[in-house]
């Protein structure tokens, strides 16, 4: 009996440590390395700032979806949000592209756009779609992962004086990076 | 009857936004007059206290003001109150003036919490280790009515009268012991004591939605779900659409709003066999 605790003990910690990006020399435990890495994508302050209006374009990776009256929102991963006049479902209308470095969500409340951008939440005038304003930006809002959403995988440590990580890029690397998960 | 309801509510609240923008002015002439006058004061605090109550349930002014998301939103709005779940915690921001949002309650949840669902007086919450559901009453002090701990996942929840639709989907970070995708039926009629009802077999499912007798599941890549749910305890498969990648959906107006890694599509439907296609806008 108690030998079978002991093993669930150690299984139960093994999960909780696969899950955690570690640093580690010479891991002993790390994925199966097969000569790739994720790399961060990194944003300056200013780079990840710069939110605006630009004329409707193609979806590239959508994301999630919102519907406010005529209008629907469509998140491109990573890229920002696309406003679509739906008044019509049958011939759906692409009206403007909000660009929004490290977007993922939205919600929308009268004529006012609340995304995530990297981990601030930026509150948008939305009136015009076609000149859209930052009306409040709240930084640190929303933390985010310093690891790449996959599991199993090699990864070049985050450093955050680089600025913000806007995305994750695999590479192909010669021996495995610092940080794995 | 729910729109008269939401009229007062809306009234009780522009009055109480008159008022608040008043008491700023009052007060200083109060001061300026009566220096401090107690009297002046103690109807400010009776006025403010009033002023409390017009803010009290999220529930009470839905529908206008505010749009719809999908199941596997992190953002969620509901009346005056603007819900985030981040990594780790569910973050309560109050948006009355809806372009300076306040953060007003942050519920520590200690596991990844992934999806949130306004529902009534409720807030349904996908989380790694399950479902929450928290009172919303008081958006500034959301309670923690239960946690339905179901294994390992990382799924979303929607609600539509006494019942939750989960679905667990296998393969992701963290869900090393279980190897079935599932979608349940969760009995929520008493919420603080929720009961599995329905259980079936999926392939993958990510996002989900529900109107009437209708459910929608996304099976990712794999495609879409439709199923009857006259009887919500034994969903009833009526169609398996593999050519719609469903990550999300969005019932809306009788238009099913999908989005998937082939694009945006939308289709009719009704509470009979109707699915006509209607629009699609193409990843290019």
């Amino acid at each position: 009996m108690q030998k079978l605790l002991y093993q669930f003990a150690v299984g139960i910690m093994l999960v909780v440590a696969a899950c955690e990006p570690r640093d580690s020399e010479t891991p002993a435990n790390g994925p199966r390395f097969d000569g790739t890495a994720y790399q961060p994508i990194y944003a300056s302050p200013a780079e990840l700032a710069r939110i605006e209006s630009q004329p409707g374009r193609a979806l590239r990776r959508p994301g999630k979806i919102y519907v406010k009256d005529n209008y629907l929102f469509v998140n491109d991963l990573g890229e920002g949000i696309h406003i679509i006049d739906n008044s019509d479902p049958a011939s759906p209308r692409k009206v403007s592209f909000l660009r929004i470095l490290a977007n993922y969500d939205m919600a929308v409340k009268g004529s006012y756009l609340y995304a995530d951008n990297a981990s601030d939440l930026v509150v948008l005038d939305i009136r015009d779609p076609l000149n859209i304003k930052v009306v409040k930006r709240i930084e640190k809002a929303i933390p985010q992962s310093d690891y790449p959403p996959y599991a199993n995988v090699w990864f070049e440590c985050v450093d955050k004086g680089k600025g913000a990580v806007v995305g994750w890029e695999k590479v192909n690397v010669s021996s495995p990076t610092a940080c794995f998960r | 009857m729910g729109k008269s309801k939401c009229l007062i509510t809306n009234g009780l609240f522009s009055l109480t936004l008159y008022f608040q923008s008043c008491s700023c002015s009052i007060m200083k002439k109060a001061i300026f007059r009566f220096r401090f006058d107690f009297w002046v004061l103690a109807a400010l605090v009776v006025l403010l206290g009033g002023c409390d109550a017009g803010f009290t349930s999220a529930d009470m002014s839905p529908g206008a003001q505010t749009g719809t998301g999908g199941s596997m939103a992190r953002f969620a709005l509901a009346g005056n109150t603007l819900y985030i779940a981040t990594k780790q915690s569910l973050d309560v921001y109050d948006v009355s003036q809806a372009d300076s949002p306040v953060k007003i309650a942050k519920t520590d949840l200690g596991v990844g919490v992934e999806t949130i669902f306004p529902y009534r007086n409720n807030l349904y919450i996908g989380a790694n280790d399950g479902m929450y559901i928290f009172d919303n009453a008081q958006p500034d002090k959301p309670r923690l009515l239960t946690k339905y701990t179901h294994i390992m996942s990382c799924d979303p929840v929607v609600v539509q009268g006494n019942y939750a639709y989960v679905t667990l989907r296998t393969g992701v970070a963290c869900r090393q012991f279980n190897s079935v995708s599932l979608l349940e039926v969760i009995d929520i009629s008493s919420p603080s004591n929720p009961r599995l009802i329905h259980s079936t077999p999926m392939d993958s499912p990510y996002g989900l939605g529900v109107d009437g007798t209708r459910l929608f599941v996304g099976e990712g890549s794999k495609g879409l779900k439709l199923f009857d749910i006259s009887n919500p305890a034994q969903p009833k498969l009526m169609k398996f659409r593999s050519d719609i990648p469903t990550y999300d959906v969005i019932p809306y107006r009788s238009t099913l709003i999908v989005t998937g890694e082939k694009g945006i599509f939308q289709y009719r439907y009704d509470d009979k066999d109707r699915f006509d296609f209607l629009s699609k806008i193409p990843v290019e």
